[in-house]
């Protein structure tokens, strides 16, 4: 254990006293930064994607955007998410001249992916509730829209909570490749100390604790909130 | 007010109306009965469009709204729709079930109108009344809800939500929600046949109540007695075309055809 204490110290050294703690403080700023703002975005396409989905197709626009949003989903998700990374930052942007830092195209690509993901969830909660609930907004004169955005969609967002906090939690472990595009996350600032101390074992380990603090953060946030969602629907 | 001229409805290849036609005055309490599978319930759902017709045309309030270019939705506000398994939005209090469309609709006009203030032609509007707020529209969609509430006695069931209530509860509740629209008529898909025998009672006084004040009423029901009683017209059903249209005296004691007649005995 001698060896290891050795290797504590030097961690301990260069994450004090080498300004390793403003690294690792700014890469977390940035793992949550990319993983909450790409949710967000994702859960906004989902959202429009899900419903353009549900829609009845008898006409031909809904039949058009049926098959633009296949497409998109089939895309992002037979892709890998560093590949989509590396061409949208090396490829895309360069070519239509756009200039953007590394973390603003990890947001924009993972909001891009988890959208392409959460369609599906979402897709899976609105077909979750009952028709007769879309039927009622209709028949009192809501629009399509209006009856799925008070009525439907609070219901299908109840019901995939948990699969959602999958999403987010699987989105915050993804971000440790948003370096292949130079944004700094957690995997940077630990790679950085690392490679000061010649000495990956402790940083390493100590970065897997952050991430499983994290993820276990979240699915209780997660728990909390499907409690609370739960209790407005059974009173008495 | 309601002319159902030709209305056919094909789900597929299967043909489930086959050319209906009635005419409903207002006032008319008109109860559709008939075998299952015979289309009354897609009769009674193509008549607010919830199944657009294949055919046809349903003139209501003298606009044919089986024309899909119209906007159905403004005329469903004049149409009311009470459902077999209620539909209660499950996510909305009870009180907020029946002012969300209200509120809506009201919003919408309000909007409609200080647009056209705004961008309208340039005559002063000094004279106009102010135009109400969200919150006004709101507090008066609540004394209205409430109003309701207290006819059905669930005054203090306002802020409960519907997977509190039982199923004769969750019926009143829906009906008066479709009330809350001030709709010239109300369309009733077997509102009791998912109800526990001795709630039946309690939705079925309901509707001979809003029968007596004169609403327009169209009902597909089993409830013989209560067609019996409250209707003024009995439409049999079969093979998806109205084979015989009658008051009730006439219809339950002297059925014309055969059809009805073998129908009846089953079921009386």
């Amino acid at each position: 254990m001698g060896n290891f204490g050795n290797k504590w110290n030097k961690f301990v050294e260069i994450f004090l006293l080498q300004n390793g703690y403003v690294k690792v403080l700014e890469g977390l700023q940035n793992t949550l930064l990319i993983a909450v703002c790409g949710l967000i975005v994702g859960i906004l396409i989902g959202t429009v994607i899900a419903t353009v989905r549900v829609i009845p197709k008898y006409k031909r626009l809904p039949r058009i955007l049926n098959a633009v949003c296949s497409f998109y989903v089939g895309l992002f998700r037979g892709t890998p998410m560093v590949v989509q990374l590396l061409v949208f930052y090396y490829v895309l942007l360069p070519l239509l001249g756009v200039k953007m830092t590394g973390v603003q195209v990890s947001i924009m690509v993972f909001g891009l992916n988890s959208g392409a993901y959460i369609s599906e969830i979402m897709r899976s909660g609105i077909q979750s509730v009952d028709p007769g609930q879309l039927e009622a907004g209709r028949a009192v004169g809501l629009s399509f829209s209006t009856s799925m955005l008070e009525i439907v969609i609070p219901q299908a967002v109840k019901n995939i909570l948990p699969t959602l906090g999958n999403e987010f939690i699987a989105l915050i472990k993804e971000t440790s490749v948003v370096s292949f595009v130079g944004a700094a996350d957690l995997y940077v600032a630990f790679s950085f100390i690392g490679s000061n101390s010649y000495e990956f074992m402790v940083p390493y380990l100590v970065m897997a604790a952050i991430y499983i603090v994290l993820v276990l953060f979240i699915s209780l946030l997660v728990a909390v909130m499907e409690r609370s969602l739960k209790k407005s629907d059974r009173r008495n | 007010m309601i002319d159902v001229i030709d209305l056919k409805k094909k789900f597929g290849s299967t043909e489930v109306l086959k050319g209906i036609n009635v005419t409903i005055e207002k006032g008319d309490i008109v109860v559709v009965i008939g075998p299952s599978g015979s289309g009354k319930s897609t009769f009674l759902r193509c008549l607010n469009c919830m199944e657009d017709p294949t055919g046809g045309s349903i003139i209501f309030n003298g606009v044919d709204i089986a024309d899909m270019s119209v906007d159905i939705n403004i005329h469903r506000r004049h149409m009311g729709m009470v459902f077999q398994h209620f539909n209660l939005f499950n996510n909305k209090t009870v009180i907020e079930n029946i002012m969300l469309a209200p509120v809506h609709v009201r919003c919408q006009e309000m909007k409609a109108a200080r647009r056209k203030r705004i961008f309208g032609s340039g005559k002063s509007s000094s004279g106009e009344a102010p135009l109400p707020t969200r919150a006004q529209i709101r507090a008066g969609a609540r004394e209205e809800a409430l109003a309701l509430l207290r006819r059905i006695g669930l005054e203090d069931k306002a802020d409960v939500y519907p997977s509190t209530l039982s199923g004769g509860q969750k019926q009143r509740v829906a009906i008066v929600r479709s009330l809350a629209m001030n709709p010239d008529v109300i369309l009733f898909d077997e509102p009791t046949s998912a109800l526990d025998p001795e709630m039946v009672g309690e939705v079925l006084d309901l509707m001979k109540s809003l029968a007596k004040e004169g609403m327009t009423m169209v009902i597909v029901t089993h409830e013989m007695g209560f067609a019996r009683e409250v209707a003024n017209r009995v439409l049999f059903m079969d093979g998806g075309t109205i084979l015989e249209s009658a008051p009730p005296e006439e219809f339950f004691t002297s059925p014309k055809h055969a059809r009805t007649r073998e129908f009846l005995s089953k079921v009386l």
